[in-house]
């Protein structure tokens, strides 16, 4: 039975020198809606769903409302991901007052994701830990990741059973080793992504590794099997960066200059568990706004909700783009980051009340 | 056929042209490539265990078979011995087929056997089962830097986490399939 009082106390003292953390390098902390008209359109993610009602209220004329824009009835959706919210602040511009911008942000906040679950890393329910920078790529954000961690674990002294544990702290020496998927395939495999880059390819390829490969139906759905059969299982204990994903899996990366059929995306592991995606933004609405649509298409495929595309966000975007300021975000896994630092196997562990 | 969502432990399925128990079974739907089924999977033919990580929606063909309840006898070192209860028929396992059961068994214990084409390859035993702490330490009040447990060793001779005030002699209820405490018995 865990301790409630002693699991309180470590969560706020943890998520307090995550805070320190960021703001002394003059980031400003942001809070975003939880609650939003359109959420990020990843094919993959099943959002909770919920409606604003609108019939008991008067009619609302812009008097009423104060003039501002007034709340529609209509769906609402929890997020799933602070992202897109934080990006319409990254890219804020305000005509009449140019110090009325931001350089770097960062936010602690739930998100929920409906349906995920299975295991001992998953509830619909997290903490998710975001952070973004402006003139900035994926590169700078891996240094931070392993600032972060590392000042965590010199900070952090819990006097509980949820103490730093000796296995966590050897993590320290850094910089950790950062390694494509195009290098893994091939070390795990023998098996390039670059020269198996259509379908029927890569399923031969799959077919080789003798894996059950018949329910997929495009690449990515290969590429998954592989990694989860073949890679994720043989990933080292100590801290390591995946770098570079396909394009397709990457809808609001920045593609690498050199080798556009990957991304600047990557994902921190350690101990086997995935802590955090990360990438240098795209800023390019046009081209954003094609990828969306394809998602778009992609999601009625899979039978899940279409969501409108959030202008606003293109919007912000435009104004990077304008400018020709680069960016870069990281969503971070709070649960999973303290299940690792003080070495618990299990994300209820270090929840309250589980879901 | 079974849809690989559906897979579960305990069921017998085909896979590359051999029965395999699924010894474990782990559904997770991670928000990213569409959800999977990680299993660990014992081939009975050979006691070997490999992991595979099924894509949801994998089809896998499963095989037919019988439950029946028998009871363990005796380990003669090597080997679990146990009956049938209505044939009276005796069959033995060795230690790597039993896998974690072991930690439970005690003589007379019931459980069950799974039988393919006739012939008994596996046991079962209850999920939450009954017994008397052997041995643990006495619990000292408001010590509570260890999460409030301790250990004691049960009938069986496992070793399972408890609260400190469980006594030696009481009986209480364990959870073999995580081998934890669930209550006093």
């Amino acid at each position: 039975m865990k301790n409630h009082l002693h699991l309180a106390i470590a969560r706020a003292e943890f998520e307090q020198q995550i805070r320190n953390f960021f703001k002394k390098r003059d980031f400003v902390e942001v809070q975003t809606p939880i609650m939003v008209k359109t959420p990020g359109m990843e094919p993959h993610l099943n959002v909770f769903e919920t409606k604003f009602y609108d019939k008991n209220c008067p009619r609302r004329t812009p008097a009423a409302t104060g003039g501002g824009k007034s709340a529609e009835g209509g769906p609402r959706y929890l997020n799933h991901s602070p992202e897109l919210q934080m990006k319409k602040l990254l890219g804020h511009k305000n005509p009449f007052d140019k110090t009325d911008h931001f350089e770097k942000i960062f936010q602690i906040t739930k998100v929920f994701r409906n349906g995920e679950i299975g295991g001992p890393l998953h509830s619909p329910e997290f903490t998710m830990l975001e952070w973004y920078r402006k003139n900035a790529d994926y590169k700078t954000l891996m240094t931070d990741c392993e600032n972060l961690i590392t000042t965590l674990q010199t900070t952090l002294n819990f006097k509980s059973e949820f103490s730093m544990q000796p296995a966590a702290r050897t993590l320290q020496q850094s910089p950790w080793p950062r390694i494509s998927t195009q290098e893994l395939f091939q070390k795990h495999t023998g098996t390039s992504l670059l020269k198996n880059r259509t379908y029927k390819q890569l399923k031969k390829a799959a077919k080789k590794l003798d894996l059950p490969i018949k329910s997929c139906k495009t690449w990515d759905d290969i590429f998954f099997t592989i990694f989860l059969n073949k890679i994720e299982p043989n990933l080292p204990k100590t801290p390591i960066f995946i770098t570079d994903y396909p394009a397709s899996q990457a809808a609001l990366a920045r593609l690498k200059s050199n080798e556009p059929f990957f991304a600047e995306r990557f994902e921190l592991y350690i101990n086997g568990i995935e802590l955090c995606n990360a990438f240098s933004e795209l800023t390019d609405p046009k081209e954003q706004r094609k990828r969306l649509i394809k998602e778009q298409r992609q999601r009625k495929k899979m039978g899940k909700t279409v969501f409108p595309i959030d202008e606003d966000f293109l919007k912000a975007l435009k104004n990077l783009h304008t400018s020709k300021t680069t960016a870069a975000g990281c969503a971070f896994g709070l649960d999973r980051l303290l299940m690792v630092l003080i070495n618990k196997q299990n994300i209820e562990d270090v929840l309250f009340f589980p879901l | 056929m079974a849809s690989t969502t559906t897979i579960t432990k305990g069921l017998v399925i085909l896979y590359k042209n051999n029965p395999w128990l699924v010894a474990d079974a782990q559904f997770v739907n991670p928000g990213k490539g569409g959800a999977f089924t990680r299993t660990r999977l014992k081939n009975l033919k050979t006691d070997q265990l490999i992991e595979i990580t099924f894509r949801s929606g994998e089809a896998v063909e499963t095989l037919e078979t019988l439950r029946k309840k028998c009871q363990y006898l005796y380990n003669d070192g090597a080997n679990y011995h146990f009956m049938d209860n209505e044939s009276y028929e005796q069959f033995d396992f060795s230690k790597s087929i039993i896998a974690d059961a072991k930690n439970y068994l005690i003589d007379g214990t019931e459980c069950y056997a799974l039988y393919i084409e006739g012939k008994p390859v596996s046991i079962q035993i209850p999920p939450k089962m009954t017994f008397t702490v052997m041995q643990t330490t006495p619990g000292v009040k408001g010590d509570t830097a260890t999460g409030g447990s301790k250990e004691a060793t049960i009938e069986s001779g496992a070793v399972i986490k408890v609260p400190l005030f469980i006594k030696e002699g009481e009986k209480i209820i364990v959870n073999t399939e995580e081998g934890t405490y669930v209550s006093k018995g």
